[in-house]
Parts: C-alpha cells; sequence; structure tokens
C-alpha cells in the first residue's frame, strides 16, 4: 500500500487559497519535523540540501495532526473556507 | 445571512445535529453551520454508531430509518504478535434483538441523514460555511463570523460542536492549546468486498456484522487497530497515541501497511478494493483534558468538549457526543424562556452532564488513561500471552510443566516480575 496510491482514492474540492501557510525560517529551527513524519497525509516534505519545508495543503485531510505537533509557531492551520478541502463519501 | 437566531450551532455532527433536532422539535429558530459541502464529508471514524437511549428516543425504531450498514454482533478482542492472534470472541444472542447494541455506518451518510432529519424539524442547514470567531456583546458570545464571507450569525445562544480542534471553544478562551499527549489519530481505509464474501468470511448472516479490536499490531506504539464489517466493505485502521507516534519515528500509514500485512489479518481483508482513505484525531486526555464547557451565551458539546474515552474495552465517544447534544440542547430551552443566558444559567448544562452516564463514564474511567499509556500493553504483554499459549500447546518430545510456572518463564524472559506487579496495580485501578 502506497500512501500516495491511496489518497487517490479520497476526493477533494481544491482551494486555490492554501489554508496552511509554514514559515520557513521558524521550521529551519525545529529538531524534530514530527509534521513530516505524523501527517496521516504525507503533506509534508524536508528538503535536506535546500534547508526548507514544503507542504501540498492540497492533499490535506484536515485532521489537525501537524496543527497540534508544531511547537514552533511555524504553522498558520486553519480550516479551509466553507465547501472546500476533503469531502468524504463512505468513509 | 444577517439573521437573528435563538440558538446558533457549529457543526452538524452527532451532537450538533442531536442539538438542532431537540431545539428543532420544540419550535424554536435554529442554525446548524457546517463547514463541508455537506454534513459527514468532513467526519470520519473507526466504524462503530453505539447505541445510545437519546438515539432511540428521537427515533423510535431507529434501525429501521436510518442509514446503517449492519448491527454488531460479533465483539472480538484480540492480542496479536507478529505471527499470532489470542483472540477473545464474544458472539452473542441478546445483541441479536433491537434496539441493537451498534452499527456499523458510514458518517457522510449517517451524519447527513441526522441532519436532514433535524432539517425536517424545521432546523436551517448552512453548508459550505466555515466558522472563523465568536462575537461577544456586552460580556457573552452572540454569534459567529463565517470565514470567507461578509456577514455575521446572531443568535442568543451558541452551541460549539465544531469537533475535536474546536476553533470556537478556542476563540471564546474556553479551551487551553491542545497537547499531543492528549491526542490520538485514527487513520483508516475502507476496502470494497462483496456482502456474500463478508458473510462467509466471517460467519455472519444477514445484518449482522462483526468487530475487532486488535492489540499489539501498531509497532509498539501506544495505540489499536480495528476492523469492522459494512454491508459491502470492511473499514481497517489504527488509532494512536500521537506523542508515542512522534517518538517511534514511523508514519502512520507505515504502521497501517504492516497491519495489512499480518498474516490473520490479510486473511480477512483479503481481494479488498481500497476505496477511500481518511484521517481524524481524537481526544484522548480524558476527564482532565475536558474543557470548561459553557460560558456566556456558548455551550461546549461532543469531541469538541473531549467527551471521549477508552479503557482498553470500550471505545467511546459518538454516544457520549450525541447526549450532549440533547443536554446542551434541553438547557438551551431554559435559558431562552428564562430569557437568560448567562454563564450561570448555561451552567445547568454541566450539571446535566454530571448527572448523565456521560460525565460519570469519564470519571469511573479517569484512570484509565494512565494505563492506556502502558507501553509493555502494546508489545510485551502480546508476546507473552502468545510464548505462554506456543509452548502450552506445541507437541514436540518435551516435558511439559505446569501453567504457573510456564506463566512465570515467560514473564522473566520478557519483563520482570516487578513490571507485572506495577502494570496490574495500573490495570487494576483502570477497570477493576
Amino acid at each position: 500500500m502506497n500512501v500516495d496510491d491511496i489518497q487517490q482514492l479520497t476526493q477533494f474540492e481544491i482551494d486555490e487559497q492554501p489554508h496552511i501557510i509554514v514559515d520557513r525560517e521558524k521550521c529551519r529551527t525545529c529538531d524534530h519535523r514530527a509534521c513530516v513524519q505524523a501527517c496521516p497525509a504525507n503533506c509534508y516534505t524536508w528538503d535536506e540540501a535546500t534547508e526548507l519545508l514544503s507542504v501540498v495543503y492540497e492533499n490535506c485531510l484536515e485532521c489537525g495532526t501537524c496543527y497540534v505537533l508544531c511547537d514552533k509557531g511555524a504553522l498558520d492551520w486553519s480550516y479551509p473556507r466553507g465547501g472546500y478541502g476533503v469531502c468524504y463519501r463512505l468513509t | 445571512m444577517a439573521k437573528y437566531y435563538d440558538v446558533i450551532i457549529i457543526g452538524a455532527g452527532p451532537a450538533g445535529s442531536m442539538a438542532a433536532l431537540t431545539l428543532a422539535r420544540t419550535g424554536l429558530n435554529v442554525c446548524l453551520v457546517e463547514r463541508g459541502k455537506y454534513p459527514g464529508a468532513k467526519n470520519m471514524f473507526g466504524g462503530l454508531l453505539h447505541n445510545a437511549p437519546v438515539l432511540t428516543d428521537a427515533f423510535p425504531s431507529f434501525w429501521e430509518k436510518a442509514p446503517v450498514e449492519r448491527h454488531v454482533y460479533r465483539k472480538v478482542l484480540a492480542f496479536m504478535t507478529p505471527e499470532s492472534a489470542i483472540s477473545l470472541s464474544f458472539d452473542n444472542e441478546n445483541f441479536e434483538q433491537p434496539p441493537y447494541n451498534g452499527y456499523t455506518v458510514f458518517r457522510p451518510v449517517f451524519d447527513n441523514w441526522l441532519a436532514q432529519e433535524a432539517v425536517k424539524e424545521g432546523a436551517m442547514l448552512l453548508c459550505d460555511c466555515t466558522a472563523e470567531d465568536v462575537i461577544r456583546k456586552d460580556e457573552r458570545i452572540a454569534g459567529v463570523t463565517v470565514k470567507g464571507r461578509e456577514g455575521e450569525l446572531r443568535g442568543n445562544i451558541v452551541i460549539a460542536a465544531d469537533g475535536v480542534l474546536s476553533f470556537m471553544a478556542k476563540k471564546a478562551g474556553l479551551r487551553q492549546e491542545l497537547r499531543s499527549a492528549d491526542m490520538g489519530v485514527g487513520i483508516k481505509l475502507l476496502l470494497g468486498l462483496p456482502e456474500e464474501v463478508i458473510n462467509e468470511r466471517f460467519h455472519l448472516v444477514r445484518d449482522e456484522g462483526a468487530d475487532f479490536s486488535f492489540v499489539g499490531t501498531t509497532e509498539g506504539i501506544r495505540g489499536g487497530s480495528f476492523l469492522y464489517t459494512n454491508r459491502e466493505s470492511v473499514s481497517v485502521g489504527m488509532v494512536v497515541h500521537l506523542e508515542s507516534l512522534t517518538a517511534s519515528g514511523r508514519t502512520p500509514y507505515d504502521v497501517l501497511d504492516e497491519l495489512l500485512e499480518h498474516p490473520q489479518v490479510k486473511k480477512l481483508v483479503k481481494g479488498g478494493v481500497p476505496l477511500e482513505y481518511s484521517a481524524h484525531l481524537i481526544p484522548e486526555g480524558g476527564l482532565k483534558a475536558v474543557p470548561q464547557l459553557y460560558t456566556g451565551g456558548m455551550m461546549v458539546a461532543g469531541d469538541a468538549a473531549g467527551l471521549c474515552y477508552t479503557n482498553g474495552i470500550n471505545l467511546e465517544g459518538i454516544n457520549l457526543a450525541m447526549t450532549s447534544g440533547v443536554l446542551a440542547a434541553e438547557t438551551a430551552i431554559v435559558a431562552i424562556e428564562a430569557g437568560d443566558y448567562s454563564a450561570k444559567t448555561l451552567s445547568l448544562y454541566r450539571k446535566k452532564l454530571d448527572d448523565s452516564f456521560v460525565m460519570k463514564d469519564m470519571k469511573t474511567f479517569r484512570n484509565a488513561v494512565g494505563m492506556m499509556h502502558m507501553d509493555r500493553l502494546f508489545g510485551t504483554y502480546p508476546q507473552v500471552l502468545a510464548g505462554i499459549m506456543e509452548t502450552m500447546y506445541r507437541v514436540d518430545g518435551k516435558p511439559r510443566s505446569k501453567l504457573l510456572r510456564l506463566a512465570r518463564k515467560e514473564v522473566l524472559q520478557k519483563m520482570g516480575l516487578m513490571d507485572l506487579v506495577s502494570d496490574g496495580i495500573k490495570i487494576g485501578r483502570s477497570l477493576l
């Protein structure tokens, strides 16, 4: 099972306006990057070469795991605007 | 959107919709605000809707009307090691009689149904609306603003049933920052299987369903896994303690993958076609993590209020949510009759919760949180049990020992006797 494959099964209504904004400078000072490891949707990637954290908010399941785990105040995390984001059918 | 309501409810989940239904039935002017395209679009859970008196009171013969998948007939608790499974399976004819003890449901289907029932009773449902902030007036909460839209919703009382992250309770100053130590993350994969295959594989007939809880399948991370049978699919997933997951360095989907590859689980899900993947946080902090439940003009219900517990055997939340929604609505009715929306009047909500099974159960199992943080439960104990079982059943021409000697040897090999005593005390305090 590949998370990127199973993620394709879930429906999203993608908003052009991101609901997660990361402060990359603060992420550089982070020693755990728990968001990268714990996100169930694999939304976060840390690039060792550039020392930059990137987020694919379009795949976000809105669970809030990263929001709870970030202790650097680096995440501006809110629910997407009404009607946008993940749209479960059968779970 | 500048209309004035008696009650504004944030979140059309089980707590919010039960509150809306209760209020609408008394003829009050209720607005139910939902951020999804439809109620349930943002909601997931393992899969079991517990029976709740508030549900059967609101809908007699509920199981004939609501879109439920199967009622739970068999409960299985299994301790697993990478090679083995030790199961306690409870099949009960008394769970065959309505009102059934629990049902597997799909949240986007069930939550939508429940909200539409509230609409039939006169509640106003506003989908596609994410509440952004609370509006204060005269020292109390008097409404909410909606994200990305001009305008606001105003009313006498706001019920925050906006889920585990409850931004409304936070904005109202009712809850602290959420801690990873108080949270579990649940992830789940829905696998499609033909109805006949499920019935044969799990020995079920008609609407019967099975509920499996697995301990020991989370690579030592605090938590457990589950499998629920729906009509034409099975829900397989796990709930892991967020702090423990982080400490493990593992990704949640890799741990789920291991579960699906477990030899005994693999047979249960064989041929399953992946249909949907989902994730959600669960408030697991127990009684001590319950926020302040009311303030002037506002009450908090369901996951938003942290009303959820597990003692290792019972995993309850949705029934507590629906009950808290009804109790918040009953309190709102009293407040509206009196024309008094102060914190003092709304404190009746806390009293009602304290008098109900909701807070009583939260209190009874307040120590279970500590037990569920006992790391040996998720690796060592399943291994000790499996070791005893294997030696007990293994036929290899070696002389046998009596059971106690066998158990002592297993315990000494894998842990210490003092560990067993201290864990025994913890388990005793939680369950006995």
